[in-house]
């Protein structure tokens, strides 16, 4: 059984009088543990399509899976179900919360996906102990290097455990030695809990730690 | 459990700030207002509560208090007799000049009583006594009057309708709607002062009932035996004159349009400043959601930063109206905050906080899902 099944997604804005196709017939299926990178030039609907894999957009049309759950277009409710139980985001320019502290972001989000009080705050501790922050874990993002910002995001990602995390140009903004780190890690998670993982990006050096490479261009899946 | 909302309110402090005081500038607006206008009201009708009287006996269609007919002074008589009638005095209130020290004139409104002992009015006086007032050319000025009148002194002379009289005592918290200072003099002296006017007449019959008395029976008698007069309760009488100030002077909607424009400054403010947080915090909505968040999890946040900042914003804005009170009162006004006031402007302004956190809300659930993505 596939984490994520995506079978002929079509997703069509409409911009003034006109109807614009991003989408056009992508499709792609991800297996538990399995790490997928996603390439392609600006335009091409990476990011349409990483939003509707992650339950962010429905799609126009297609069939969507997620850990076993189809996704059912008339039910706008259901996208965020979904999210909420089985996926976590990691993006490029880490979307911590600048009130939170380092811990308090992963609790955070343990709360929203119905964790309650003390086994938040003992969860998110263990997870920031994972990414290897905790003696960084009071501190606000303002006073974390990009390297530990990316950490601090991606035990948020884990949090109450996702079997899909998708992740947008996560080595973007990081140094070369931070990025190999941040892909290690990414590698351990998805390998040790079997976890699917997708990331977009232009950075070849992700190749080095991916299963596959797949390519979108014109709204369809190359390769 | 993690409170995204009021950390990100604390952590933004001077926008916290000026949110908060936004809401208090617009909380003391309308509590000063307010509390004035009710301060004023409360001056149109204080001597009607403070007369021990059951049923007012008034001149027909009397709008108010201050504005009074003259009507036959024996007309008492026909009241006395009635059964439960306890005790029944004609009251008369006039309007008289004053001559200053200056050589300019003043207004004052008198009332003038035979006996004002068992009607409890003057109830402050603060030197003098009122019997001193049937024994001759005396008259009793309320400490208000000060201000129109220059200082004066037990002992002290002042004309009034052109006859010198002597300040006799000095009472306190006597006042009118229109703050013209109000006099206490002996019946007869007051016809005497105003003969064309006064002479055989009253402007009011107080009436008091005997223990165990049916109101509404004597007042049906009363008006069945004086058809060319009106007769009211206290609390009816203290109503139809507070009602004339508010509906005939603009006053009572004054009053609205200050409470409409204390509510609109906090609306906007607390609008605005949620608007722009929102906006400057749009992706972190956005990644709220990608995290599991829903439109309800936005709006809790929202809502309870509109009711922190609603919260501090009403202590805030009521410190500073009652702190003006003592500063009011040396204004000669006075301000009254009602407990039942305070709680409704205290509910008014969180519910108002919490329709402008909507603003700000329609603006989170309608963003681009995909904004998380962007950088």
């Amino acid at each position: 059984m596939f984490s994520v099944v995506a079978e002929e997604v079509t997703k069509v804005f409409r911009e003034g009088r006109d109807d614009v196709p991003v989408l056009k017939g992508a499709s792609l299926s991800i297996a538990p543990g399995e790490i997928v990178s996603l390439e392609g030039p600006s335009g091409s609907g990476k990011t349409t399509f990483l939003s509707i894999l992650g339950c962010l957009l429905s799609p126009t049309s297609g069939h969507i899976s997620i850990a076993g759950e189809t996704l059912e277009a008339k039910r706008p409710a259901q996208l965020q179900t979904i999210r909420k139980r089985h996926i976590g985001f990691v993006f490029q320019q880490f979307n911590l919360f600048p009130a939170l502290s380092a811990l308090e972001n992963v609790e955070y989000a343990l709360n929203l996906k119905g964790v309650p009080g003390k086994a938040a705050y003992e969860q998110a501790l263990a997870l920031i102990e994972r990414v290897g922050l905790a003696d960084r874990a009071k501190f606000l993002p303002r006073d974390l290097s990009g390297g530990q910002k990316q950490r601090v995001a991606i035990a948020r990602a884990l949090a109450a455990e996702p079997s899909v995390l998708l992740a947008d140009e996560p080595t973007a903004n990081l140094d070369i030695n931070v990025a190999e780190t941040i892909l290690d890690l990414f590698v351990e998670l998805a390998q040790r809990d079997q976890r699917a993982l997708l990331i977009v990006t232009h950075d070849p050096k992700v190749r080095r730690v991916v299963d596959r490479t797949v390519r979108i261009e014109g709204g369809r899946i190359a390769a | 459990m993690v409170d995204l909302g009021l950390k990100t309110l604390l952590h933004d402090k001077v926008r916290f700030g000026i949110t908060t005081l936004g809401v208090a500038f617009a909380v003391t607006l309308v509590l000063v207002q307010i509390g004035l206008f009710v301060g004023l009201l409360d001056n149109s009708t204080i001597t009607i509560r403070k007369f021990d009287a059951d049923l007012w006996v008034t001149s027909k269609n009397s709008p108010n208090l201050d504005f009074v007919h003259q009507f036959p002074e024996s007309n008492v008589y026909r009241v006395r007799s009635i059964p439960g009638v306890e005790r029944a005095d004609n009251l008369i209130l006039s309007f008289m000049q004053v001559a200053l020290p200056t050589g300019a004139e003043e207004t004052t409104i008198v009332y003038a009583m035979k006996d004002f002992e068992p009607w409890g009015v003057p109830w402050r006086v603060q030197g003098g006594n009122l019997d001193d007032l049937r024994r001759g050319n005396f008259v009793m000025f309320d400490a208000s009057a000060e201000k129109r009148f220059g200082s004066f002194a037990v002992g002290d002379y002042r004309e009034v309708n052109g006859k010198r009289l002597r300040v006799v005592g000095v009472t306190s918290e006597a006042k009118s709607f229109t703050t013209t200072p109000l006099s206490f003099m002996a019946y007869e002296k007051a016809q005497e002062l105003a003969p064309d006017l006064l002479s055989g007449k009253a402007s009011y019959i107080l009436v008091k009932l005997a223990p165990g008395t049916d109101r509404e029976q004597v007042r049906r008698e009363v008006a069945r035996r004086l058809p060319h007069n009106d007769v009211y309760t206290s609390a009816e009488w203290a109503t139809r004159s507070r009602d004339y100030w508010i509906e005939n002077t603009g006053l009572g909607f004054n009053a609205f349009l200050t409470v409409f424009l204390g509510c609109l400054v906090g609306v906007v403010v607390v609008a605005q400043t949620l608007y722009a947080s929102t906006m400057e915090h749009i992706k972190e909505f956005g990644t709220v959601k990608a995290i599991g968040g829903s439109n309800l999890d936005i709006y809790r946040m929202l809502a309870k930063q509109a009711s922190i900042a609603a919260g501090f914003g009403f202590v805030l804005g009521y410190l500073p109206a009652q702190l003006l009170k003592p500063v009011i009162a040396q204004a000669d006004l006075k301000l009254i905050i009602e407990p039942e006031f305070t709680v409704a402007v205290a509910f008014g302004t969180l519910v108002l906080c919490l329709c402008s956190s909507l603003i700000a809300f329609r603006k989170v659930a309608s963003i681009d899902p995909a904004l998380v993505f962007r950088s």
